[in-house]
């Protein structure tokens, strides 16, 4: 196991150098000058040549990158161009928040899909069965988009059960007050593919031989799907459920953004709109390192899960 | 003993719950988020809010006044000027402290004429890379050679003499100008112009613009980037008496009422939130959760009538409404040059044709579609440069291009634009005729596209529409890389210059989008800047409006208007055209009991 962790960790590099090329080039290529934009109404070329010469961009793309290298290799990728926020900092003070509605999100989201796809899947062809899946092909369907304004609208506006958006000081008015309506909202998008994937997952197990030799033993339903089944079918969900947490770290800037969560994700979409190289940088280095790392530890949770499986 | 106590914790819990309860917070919304504090790095609308509400300028405007009056802030009263008009003397007001803070080392912190000074000479320093440097640029004696000299790698020095800002006295700040600039008080009344404390700047370095030290009426108490700022009456904040002259106007005299006497700042704090959706906005406001809202001109439709007045379910409900036009324009501006990059341009040049094409486009664009589809009403159109509450504004003008698609088609008939077999018109030598219409990928910008096209399909005009992030297009106008495009100013200052200032040649790579050169044009604007708002001025601007009409540089478009919409407790406020932060000149009554 120490061996096959060492290889894997050792092909982060060509992958990570992948992953810094491509972000310079495309930042280069298509990212805009920040120098015009920082330059504010009136940007004089003398004014916007400061600024690049300033921010850096004046060098040869050599340089830059070298400095790119650099950043990466010490962790540290500097301060934000349009607020001189250090990125560390960034990271340190939006991580909270993303993580305060996305880890409950992502639990929630996943107990009630397994049950919900373990349940339809166990009386697979029937009236529930063909009912939930017609009801998850249309939430599917429907834009994330629609989800929030409908749930801010009836949930916050018309209930009142919620406030319209927000962000309090204490964890637990974050959580409790403040973050419960995004989740409710994250819980609703996710639910519908979740149980349609998990759905063929649990189908997958439930007609392999050893389900049916459990039977013909006599075990009782119960066990041979929580114990048996349930056990087999959760590695593909983990494997999905940990590869979906850095995503949606960067990608949840809907949510954050209607519901005022000072996250990650708002943070990234503010990034793109201001040229904020140094932040669009760190996070996607932070993303590929997270997705990488969350593979390796899907792939060694297998392990844990199921010793049958062998790590090569 | 116990049990005494035990009464006394109450009665002080109670207390605080009471105290705590009759706050006087006002809660706003920002719909982008700040950038940050310090007052010379900052170029964005929001972040000016904030500055205004925190710290100092010499100048401000009176609150009421229309058209925008100066009237002393930091400074005693107005400076003397000296009779070339190079020499401006200002006299601080003596007692103005910052609020306390650690840079300080415990003493109290008095403002002075050094202050300023040093504020000033920031705009220079290359490492603060100031976007508002233009405000000071060329016009204070001795310190674009000081600021050359940084240039050239040496260290920004803040502590040699400058000719140019000198200080006699403590209190006394005399700034020596190379030329005379008749809108120099404008510059000094900018919030980005505020007095900062050396020793706060210098022990937070970088971070400075998180740390916010002001004299202003309120302090930053608490701050959550991008998302909350929270803001506390300044208590050492030397104060006013809210005393301002309503004129005829009922609204502000109904202002004036409620208001008179009252000591300023009336409430305790601010609390913004930044809310980036109009959706999030708008049923906050609707829930109570905020108290004044002005960025909801996407929603107006559906709480104000055709005619501009609120629906009655929300006069009902006690909601207020302040509408104002902004003082800006928004215009479809063309490249006035005969080549975009390396390739001709069928729009540019002085040739009869090219005139005849660019009016034509400017014909067949419908304003009035603009103000009712994407304004949704919200906008009156612009017929003159300078938009109405600024100085020089000329409400009587009517503008030389009318939406005429006839009229546009004959003229490109006449003047040799011929339609191919495709129903597209060539150019007047046959060659095919094809207009790059640069836009942003939003969906703002995706409806002026199609209006656009509309446009242009009226008069067979074929259309390119040129996507670019926003950054991109920035560059490529300010090097006059963009053939056509819509764009916005707003007032830095409420004076016709500042509008007039869009088309005069030498600004072209800055503030002249459309690249217009035209002497007849520039020799008006020199000697507009000679001349004090009058007859004389209006001519001068008269003439150049109507020059830039006949070349048709410009499409004049709109100005928006701005519908502040106040929950029934707030009193006293009104959107001022060029201040951004009213929150020092209103006050809260009790809210009811939910």
């Amino acid at each position: 196991m120490a061996a096959y962790t060492l290889r894997r960790l050792w092909q982060f590099v060509p992958t990570l150098a992948g992953v810094i090329l491509l972000v310079f080039f495309l930042f280069n290529w298509v990212g805009g000058d920040p120098a015009y934009l920082l330059a504010g109404k009136i940007p004089n070329p003398e004014t916007v040549a400061n600024i690049r010469k300033q921010l850096g961009v004046d060098e040869p793309y050599a340089v830059q990158l070298w400095i790119f290298l650099k950043q990466v290799l010490h962790g540290d990728f500097g301060v934000s161009w349009s607020t001189n926020e250090a990125v560390s900092n960034i990271f340190a003070t939006r991580l909270g928040p993303s993580l305060t509605v996305l880890v409950p999100l992502l639990l929630i989201s996943t107990i009630l899909s397994m049950a919900a796809a373990m349940l339809v899947a166990y009386v697979r062809g029937s009236l529930t069965d063909r009912a939930v899946m017609i009801a998850c092909t249309v939430g599917q369907s429907i834009s994330i988009l629609v989800y929030i304004l409908v749930f801010q609208y009836v949930l916050a506006y018309e209930l009142g059960w919620f406030p319209v958006q927000g962000w309090g000081v204490t964890f637990r008015d974050n959580l409790l007050r403040y973050s419960a309506l995004a989740i409710i909202v994250g819980v609703a998008v996710s639910l519908a593919p979740d149980i349609r994937l998990y759905r063929t997952f649990f189908l997958d197990e439930i007609n392999q031989d050893y389900v049916r030799t459990a039977r013909a033993k006599g075990m009782s339903e119960p066990r041979v799907m929580w114990v048996h089944v349930l056990r087999n079918a959760a590695i593909p969900i983990v494997t999905n459920v940990l590869l979906q947490l850095p995503g949606l770290l960067a990608g949840a800037f809907l949510i954050e953004r209607f519901f005022g969560i000072p996250g990650i994700g708002r943070e990234v979409i503010l990034a793109v709109e201001r040229s904020d190289f140094p932040i669009i940088k760190a996070v996607t280095v932070y993303v590929a390192v997270a997705t990488m790392a969350v593979n390796l530890l899907a792939d060694l949770l297998y392990k844990a899960i199921d010793p049958r499986v062998q790590l090569k | 003993m116990w049990p005494f106590a035990r009464t006394a914790a109450l009665i002080a819990l109670i207390a605080a719950q009471a105290a705590w309860a009759q706050e006087k917070i006002l809660r706003v919304t920002f719909q982008a988020a700040e950038t940050g504090f310090d007052p010379v790095r900052i170029h964005d609308y929001y972040s000016g809010t904030v500055v205004e509400a925190i710290y100092d300028t010499l100048l401000t405007y009176d609150y009421l006044a229309r058209p925008s009056k100066l009237v002393p802030s930091a400074a005693v009263a107005m400076p003397d000027v000296s009779s070339d008009g190079r020499t401006y003397t200002f006299h601080i007001r003596k007692g103005i402290y910052f609020t306390d803070d650690p840079a300080f080392k415990g003493a109290r912190r008095e403002l002075t004429a050094q202050d300023f000074a040093y504020s000033i000479r920031r705009f220079f320093d290359p490492k603060n890379r100031s976007p508002y440097a233009f405000l000071f640029t060329g016009k204070i004696v001795g310190l674009d050679e000081l600021a050359a000299k940084a240039k050239a790698g040496a260290q920004f020095d803040y502590d040699v003499p400058v000719a140019g800002l000198q200080m006699p006295d403590r209190y006394t700040l005399v700034i020596r100008l190379k030329e005379p600039d008749r809108n120099f008080n404008y510059v000094l009344a900018f919030p980005n112009t505020a007095a900062v404390a050396r020793e706060v700047i210098e022990a937070y370095g970088e971070e400075s613009s998180a740390h916010p030290v002001g004299t202003g009426p309120f302090y930053l108490k608490r701050y959550v980037r991008s998302s909350k700022i929270v803001l506390a009456a300044n208590r050492g904040y030397r104060g006013m008496t809210w005393n301002f002259d309503p004129g005829d106007n009922e609204r502000f005299k109904q202002i004036a009422e409620r208001m008179r006497g009252k000591r300023l700042p009336a409430i305790d704090g601010v609390e913004v939130s930044i809310m980036e959706e109009t959706q999030s906005r708008w049923l906050a406001f609707q829930r109570g959760e905020t108290d004044i809202e002005y960025q909801l001109w996407e929603v107006a439709p559906t709480y104000m009538t055709d005619d501009g007045k609120l629906k009655p379910e929300f006069v009902r409900r006690g909601i207020q409404l302040d509408r104002t036009v902004d003082p800006e324009i928004t215009y479809l501006y063309f490249n006035m040059l005969d080549k975009v990059g390396d390739a001709p341009n069928p729009v540019g040049g002085f040739s009869k044709e090219r005139i005849a094409l660019r009016r034509a486009i400017a014909m067949s664009y419908n304003i009035d579609d603009q103000i009712r589809i994407i304004r949704k009403g919200q906008a009156v159109r612009a017929q003159y440069p300078i938009p109405p509450g600024v100085t020089g504004h000329d409400p009587k003008y009517v503008s030389l291009i009318p939406y005429d698609p006839r009229a546009a088609n004959a003229l490109l008939e006449r003047y040799g634009y011929k339609k191919g077999p495709d129903g597209y018109r060539r150019q007047p030598d046959g060659s095919p005729l094809v207009i790059r219409y640069a836009s942003s990928p939003t969906e703002r910008d995706r409806q002026f596209d199609e209006l656009f096209q509309r446009g242009m399909d009226a008069i067979g005009v074929r259309v390119e529409i040129q996507k670019d992030r926003f950054p991109e297009l920035l560059k490529m106008e300010k090097q006059c890389r963009l053939m056509l495009r819509h764009a916005a100013w707003i007032a830095d200052w409420p004076d016709g210059d500042n509008f007039m200032q869009l088309l005069y040649g030498p600004n072209i790579h800055e503030s002249n989008n459309a690249c217009y050169q035209s002497a007849e044009f520039d020799r008006r604007y020199k000697k507009s800047l000679t001349l004090p708002d009058g007859p004389e001025r209006d001519r001068l601007y008269h003439e150049m409006t109507r020059l830039m009409e006949v070349d048709t540089v410009w499409l004049l478009a709109d100005s928006r208007i701005r519908n502040s919409l106040q929950q029934p407790y707030v009193v006293g406020f009104t959107k001022h055209p060029v201040l951004h932060a009213e929150w020092l000149y209103l006050d809260l009554e009790p809210k009811p009991a939910p």
